[in-house]
């Protein structure tokens, strides 16, 4: 297995990752600045949505430049 | 006089390899059992436990989402270091690389913060038998001035406490409970690992790149196993950091 | 290349190889001399020893006589010494570095730095085990095992024995990625798997072993020094009273230690890596032993490539039956169900080789030289190991003799008349390649029959006394016990089969050195054997084979037909070729 193929096997769990951190941020967050923890969700869920981007942006390129 | 060894540069035609390459995976396999071993070792403990603390009890939230950040941030920027050099483009990879230097210092430094966090905060038992945790602000031979931690958003002010107020007084290190003994074997381990990453891309992105005059192929091909190392670093990151400071 | 290049920075496999074999036979020597002081403390407990008695100090042995913490300390390090630092290093590094190499056709290891960089940690952690004797408390006391929450509250021994282990498991990491890539990677044209002699099979299914099963206990050995030196209880219970005081933490003050720690982790990630550890010792073993009887019975090795699934099943099945040395843990029922059921599948593909390799010899015509009469010797020894065994793999019997010398007479049937005999059959067998001279075979002769008794008359008695009852972990050997009185006489006969063991070792070594010198010169395949390290100068030059060899043909072409000689090497072409080439 190649370091391409172990990127976006990185890039998959850090999405879930991200992912499950918004959602514990909203739904189990610790008691007390709730504020602070929905902030910190929605910022997950937009890296949740960013690196599925970079995901997509990543095969491309490698398509693009004959790596794949 | 040197021995040439085959297939260490160009792959070995029926098994598709090169030696190196193989070499890095075996040595990822045993690093899984290494930290599996110690994942087991958590399962094993917390199951047992009669009770076990949240991680956001001990734990800054926030700095340890950004260090999270940090990490995977430094793994794109790793891969593109990569993919510059078999497009050929050596400025670009020592930029990369270069990030990736920065992020992996970054993410030791916010990590040393908080480590110097725990040894700075402690659990107070009072005379009463009530406990109270915080940030010592100072202390002298006979009172502390502890900062308690703020639970509930409560408004919280500096304490006063005589020293014959205290029955025990621990600071969180990893003699505090199997939950920070855990916290600091795991992280320290990681950290270790991080820190030897760090130190083989210091040589790759220094005096290791002049490689990439002489031999192009095979210095891509140190990169890369540096690569394959440094992903596995990082997600081991992605591992502890729920285990430690969600769940 | 000067002195210190050629023979200590050495890069080529086969000087690495011999520095692992000598490192290792030193080791093997100095196990073996802490249990010679241990067997007169159990043949004539509390007698002051003659002699050498008054060398080790009074914090020893006070005027002669053995204090049970030294004693402790032999135990302990004779278990270490002899399984980490003896008989791993020569089986798998000497053997595994110098063989395997030339046998696959390659010109060296894959990583060549890598593999002096195994060697040299491999050194380090033996001279801090070694040194380890010195500290104040001397060295780990706590059995090889180093069960918590003994070892956790030992004296400072254990640490130095856990940062040793440290480099143990780091060379033996270094040591098995390299193995395994040469293998894979660096076998020559026409060496496909199938054609691989028996002996790179096993060496490359132990690579696999220390890489997966090590990592576990080097976790648990981290976690032991934060017990240690850290105050977290990772392997300390609640409650722990030790001399009728609660136990407090090493560090961070009095009335700190949290507790809650489990026990039987540490004997979970122990057994993980030390029975795949068994397997590592075992191995190899039979890879020698196979490639010795093939060479002596003139025939194909029976069944080749059932031997070869064989191995692979015995090195899958080993990591699925660690728990069966924790029966009387009370891990519970079900546990030790699953346990035995797999303990008992792994005896399967394990009697399948010593099927094998018995059948071999069917009608072979045998040749009764000094390697193959310890390869033979290996069969019966190493078949009454495996076979005292199955009682102790079923919960039920094993209740009772658990922790008796049965237990140590089964192990040991295992590893000394097996592993040892068959590293001796290794050294006899490939002592002309590594020097282009011929062992003694009258000395060697000597030195085989009188290992072969004095074995049998040291580890045989286990078995009696065991089944009496007798503890393993007695310092007087049962004289204070009364159900043991009918069987302490047994206890000198073993001690004399020991020190006599020892001075039939004078013949093997002074062979060694002797025949270094002065041996009878040989050809280059003295033993006219098939495989490719006898296809290149003895001894090899730096890069082995002056020219790449090809392979023809599968490693064990014994008395083929319509062939001039009875054995038709790997690398030399077929008929048809040789004619082509030369019309």
């Amino acid at each position: 297995m190649s370091i391409k193929a172990v990127h976006l096997l990185f890039i998959t769990l850090a999405t879930l990752l991200a992912l499950g951190f918004g959602v514990w941020c909203v739904q189990f967050q610790p008691a007390g600045n709730r504020a602070l923890y929905v902030g910190l969700g929605a910022v997950s869920f937009a890296a949740a949505a960013g690196l599925v981007a970079y995901g997509v942006w990543f095969i491309r390129k490698l398509k693009r430049e004959g790596m794949l | 006089m040197t021995v040439e060894i085959p297939y260490g540069v160009q792959e070995r035609p029926d098994t598709g390899l090169w030696n190196a390459k193989l070499g890095m995976w075996l040595f990822l396999a045993s690093e899984v059992m290494l930290f599996g071993g110690l994942f087991a070792s958590y399962a094993t403990l917390r199951t047992y436990a009669p009770d076990w603390p949240k991680g956001s009890d001990f734990q800054n939230i926030p700095l340890g989402t950004f260090n999270t950040a940090v990490l995977i941030t430094s793994s794109i920027t790793m891969v593109m270091g990569w993919a510059s050099l078999v497009m050929g483009q050596f400025g670009k990879f020592r930029l990369y690389m270069g990030l990736t230097l920065l992020l992996g210092v970054l993410f030791l430094g916010i990590k040393a913060t908080e480590y110097r966090g725990k040894f700075e905060h402690y659990g107070v038992t009072l005379a009463d038998g009530t406990v109270v945790t915080g940030h010592v602000e100072s202390q002298d031979a006979s009172r502390v001035v502890l900062l308690p931690d703020a639970k509930g958003g409560a408004a919280h002010e500096p304490m006063t406490l005589a020293r014959s107020q205290i029955k025990r007084m621990i600071v969180f290190g990893p003699w505090y409970n199997t939950y920070l003994a855990l916290y600091f074997t795991l992280t320290g381990l990681h950290a270790l690992h991080l820190l030897a990453g760090v130190l083989v891309n210091l040589y790759l992105w220094g005096p290791g790149s002049r490689m990439w005059q002489r031999e192009p192929e095979r210095f891509t091909h140190r990169v890369e196993c540096a690569g394959l190392f440094w992903h596995f670093v990082d997600l081991v990151w992605i591992f502890l950091f729920p285990i430690l400071y969600l769940l | 290349m000067g002195f210190w290049r050629h023979y200590v920075f050495s890069t080529d496999h086969k000087m690495i190889g011999l520095q692992y074999l000598f490192t290792g036979l030193v080791f093997l020597l100095f196990g073996f001399s802490l249990m010679m002081l241990m067997r007169w403390q159990l043949a004539y407990p509390g007698k002051a020893l003659p002699l050498i008695g008054s060398w080790f100090g009074e914090s020893r042995m006070p005027g002669g006589v053995m204090l049970p913490e030294f004693y402790n300390q032999l135990g302990a390090m004779h278990g270490t010494i002899m399984v980490f630092l003896a008989v791993v290093p020569i089986a798998f590094g000497a053997f595994g570095n110098f063989v395997v190499p030339l046998q696959i056709g390659a010109p060296d290891m894959a990583f060549p730095k890598l593999n002096a960089a195994s060697y040299w940690t491999y050194f380090v952690g033996g001279l801090i085990m070694f040194a380890s004797f010195f500290v104040p408390g001397g060295a780990a006391n706590s059995g090889w095992t180093s069960y918590a929450p003994l070892a956790d509250i030992a004296t400072m021994g254990q640490t130095v024995w856990l940062f040793g282990m440290v480099w143990l498991i780091t060379s033996s990491l270094l040591g098995s990625v390299n193995l395994i890539t040469t293998v894979v990677q660096c076998r020559a044209p026409g060496m496909t798997w199938m054609r691989l002699p028996f002996f790179v099979w096993t060496q490359l299914v132990t690579g696999f072993l220390l890489l997966l099963a090590f990592p576990p206990l080097e976790s648990a050995a981290v976690m032991q020094l934060m017990d240690r030196l850290a105050g977290t209880s990772f392997f300390l219970p609640s409650g722990l009273v030790i001399s009728g005081q609660m136990l407090k933490a090493t560090a961070g003050g009095p009335d700190l230690l949290v507790g809650g720690g489990s026990p039987l982790l540490w004997q979970h990630l122990f057994w993980f890596l030390a029975h795949p550890e068994v397997y590592v010792l075992v191995l190899p073993a039979m890879g020698v032993v196979t490639e010795i009887i093939a060479n002596n019975t003139r025939r194909p090795i029976m069944g080749y490539r059932a031997l070869v699934f064989s191995a692979f099943a015995v090195g899958f099945m080993s990591f699925l039956v660690w728990a069966h040395h924790m029966y009387l843990t009370g891990m519970g029922t079900t546990m030790s169900t699953f346990f035995q059921t797999t303990t008992v599948i792994i005896s399967i593909p394990s009697m399948v080789i010593m099927a094998m390799l018995v059948l071999s010899l069917w009608g072979g015509s045998i040749r009764f030289n000094t390697p193959m009469l310890f390869a033979l010797a290996f069969l019966p020894m190493f078949g009454l190991g495996g076979l005292t065994g199955l009682p102790l793999a079923f919960g039920i019997t094993d209740t009772y003799l658990h922790d008796t010398y049965y237990v140590i007479g089964h192990f040991h049937y295992v590893v000394a008349p097996g592993t040892i005999f068959a590293i001796f059959a290794g050294v006899y067998y490939w002592f002309p390649k590594a020097s282009g001279r011929m062992m003694d075979e009258t000395l060697g002769k000597v030195h085989f029959w009188g290992t072969l008794v004095c074995m049998n008359v040291i580890f045989f008695p286990m078995f009696i006394q065991g089944m009496a009852g007798i503890s393993r972990r007695w310092y007087d050997g049962g004289a204070t016990y009364d159900l043991a009185k009918n069987y302490l006489h047994l206890n000198a006969w073993m001690s004399w089969g020991a020190w006599v063991m020892a001075l039939v070792q004078v013949a093997f070594i002074v062979n060694f050195f002797w025949s270094m010198k002065r041996g009878r010169k040989v050809s280059d395949n003295p033993w006219q054997a098939t495989t490719l390290e006898w296809a290149t100068p003895s001894p090899p030059p730096h890069g082995n084979f002056p020219a790449m060899p090809t392979v023809y043909r599968g490693a064990y072409e014994y008395s083929a037909p319509d062939c001039a000689e009875d054995f038709l090497p790997q690398h030399q072409p077929p008929a048809s070729a040789t004619m082509g080439a030369t019309t």
